[in-house]
């Protein structure tokens, strides 16, 4: 398995350049590219400006490990107005579009926002219909969308059953799952996701979760690797009963509020005990 | 525009106004012969329709009931194929979908004519709300956003149907309330008059400010009785074989 870790866990005032150098010097071997949540990849940086961003990868001696995105919150697949729904697919489309530019051959997506507003039956039928002729795009890209569990965030596909139907009703074998670890809180055990999904898996997101806590202010649920209830041995033995040997990315909420840089250190070190199963 | 504002008010002047009646509900049962061709016409407005899940849902439920229904486009509509006509989510209303739509009228047959402006803003509403006024003479506010109003502890905006049976269905978050006019109000949503039903010609025009497709689609089940007992009171396409 590789290590690489999110380009938004690197500090504005950094600058890419710098966050680059640090992120390989921590260890990583490549980056997840946060598409609309950093200054360097916006849905209007040109492909020229995208091949100079992968320059600066390569130049670093890193990979792009995934393209993703935190736009699907604000203009989700699963919105009732048209509009907002066809912002949506653009950017579904800009992750590919990129991914191939970028040289990775996979995306994270959310696929629907669940709320009071938009109910859960609308929001599983719109991106399915979304996801279709998304997935038939993909291929021929040769790229795999991951849709990612955000359990309680999206309030959507919260049970690794549920999710697994949703990808048999997609039918298409260039959509599979971005498994976060993190996300599944106290709602079941990420082990048992692994097992579930296996080959379906296009990457997987690492952290640890506080499961009881909850959210609280600005308190986070989340937290560095091994200090929270993940069963990190269980997860250990799953990647390995699966057979999954991609992408570890590490997507950390909540920041070291001193000696930032720390925390990639830190996070490369913990990740390299667990692809070496030494917990 | 292929209808004149004049020759539909001719039309809808000369008619009767009493919709088309009698065609018992079970003669159009699944598996039922009839002896007729006339059935359920979904009216494809392709890019003048807004609302893909709305098409959906209305095809969906059709077809899983067993109805006898066709889509078609507006201009290869013929009076003669239905006794009623659905037309989901327009917005834009193309001359051809007008024609449509008064042909199906003075036929005596059932329109239900659904709006899918709840989105749409400036020119889009514009013209959607002068079509609707100058070719069908359907009277419309702008769009409400009914949700900014709503908290968690207001609960959800239910669509209040009354005819053809009293029913409530999921909002969509939006709505184009109707404006002062002839008919009757047959549903409302937070004391907003959504939903008319009308004679027109000989037929009867029912128009949804409100779309009903979405909650077809999401598989609402009071969403499908109205819709069928719709159909069944237009005399076609009645009850469905699965529920």
């Amino acid at each position: 398995m590789k290590k690489a870790i999110g380009d938004n866990m690197i500090l504005k005032e950094w600058g890419l350049d710098k966050g680059l150098e640090l992120v390989k010097q921590a260890g990583f071997d490549g980056i997840e590219l946060w598409l609309g949540d950093v200054p360097w990849f916006q849905m209007s940086t040109t492909d020229s400006e995208v091949g100079e961003l992968r320059r600066k990868v390569d130049n670093a001696g890193l990979v792009v490990s995934n393209v993703s995105t935190g736009l699907h919150w604000a203009s989700p697949l699963s919105a009732r107005d048209p509009k907002v729904r066809a912002l949506a697919v653009r950017i579904v489309e800009r992750e590919i579009e990129t991914a191939v530019l970028l040289g990775t051959d996979a995306i994270l997506l959310v696929a629907g926002l669940v709320t009071a507003e938009v109910p859960y039956n609308e929001v599983y039928q719109r991106c399915l219909e979304a996801l279709r002729p998304l997935g038939e795009k993909a291929a021929r890209a040769g790229v795999r969308i991951g849709c990612e569990n955000c359990n309680a965030e999206h309030r959507f596909l919260i049970s690794p059953r549920e999710f697994w139907q949703f990808l048999n009703d997609v039918n298409s074998p260039a959509v599979g799952i971005h498994l976060d670890v993190g996300n599944i809180h106290d709602t079941g055990f990420a082990e048992q996701w692994i097992e579930i999904h296996g080959p379906r898996i296009t990457r997987i997101h690492v952290k640890d979760v506080m499961k009881k806590r909850g959210r609280c202010g600005d308190q986070s649920v989340y937290t560095n690797l091994f200090l929270g209830d993940n069963n990190w041995p269980a997860i250990r033995g799953a990647l390995t009963k699966v057979g999954y040997d991609g992408w570890l990315v590490a997507e950390m909420e909540a920041r070291y509020r001193y000696a930032p840089d720390l925390q990639f250190h830190d996070t490369a070190q913990a990740m390299d005990r667990l692809i070496s199963g030494r917990l | 525009m292929g209808i004149t504002r004049r020759r539909f008010l001719g039309y809808a002047a000369g008619a009767a106004t009493v919709g088309l009646r009698g065609r018992p509900l079970d003669l159009w049962r699944l598996g039922r012969s009839v002896g007729t061709s006339r059935s359920c016409v979904l009216l494809d407005l392709k890019a003048h329709g807004c609302l893909s899940d709305s098409v959906s849902g209305y095809e969906s439920v059709l077809t899983s009931a067993g109805v006898r229904w066709m889509r078609a486009e507006a201009r290869s509509v013929s009076p003669a194929r239905g006794a009623v006509l659905i037309v989901p989510a327009a917005l834009e209303i193309p001359p051809a979908a007008v024609q449509a739509i008064v042909s199906y009228l003075q036929a005596g047959a059932t329109v239900i004519l659904e709006s899918g402006a709840g989105f749409a803003a400036g020119r889009e509403f514009r013209v959607h709300r002068v079509e609707l006024r100058d070719y069908l003479r359907v009277r419309v506010e702008a769009p409400v956003q009914l949700w900014s109003a709503h908290t968690s502890s207001q609960g959800i905006p239910y669509v209040d149907y009354s005819w053809p049976h009293s029913a409530k269905v999921r909002d969509f978050s939006r709505v184009v309330p109707l404006g002062p006019q002839a008919g009757d109000v047959i549903a409302w949503v937070d004391g907003l008059p959504v939903a008319l039903k009308r004679h027109g010609g000989r037929g009867t025009l029912v128009f949804l400010g409100s779309p009903l497709g979405p909650a077809l689609w999401a598989g609402d089940a009071e969403a499908r009785r109205w819709l069928f007992d719709c159909l069944g009171e237009a005399g076609g396409c009645a009850e469905p074989a699965i529920s």
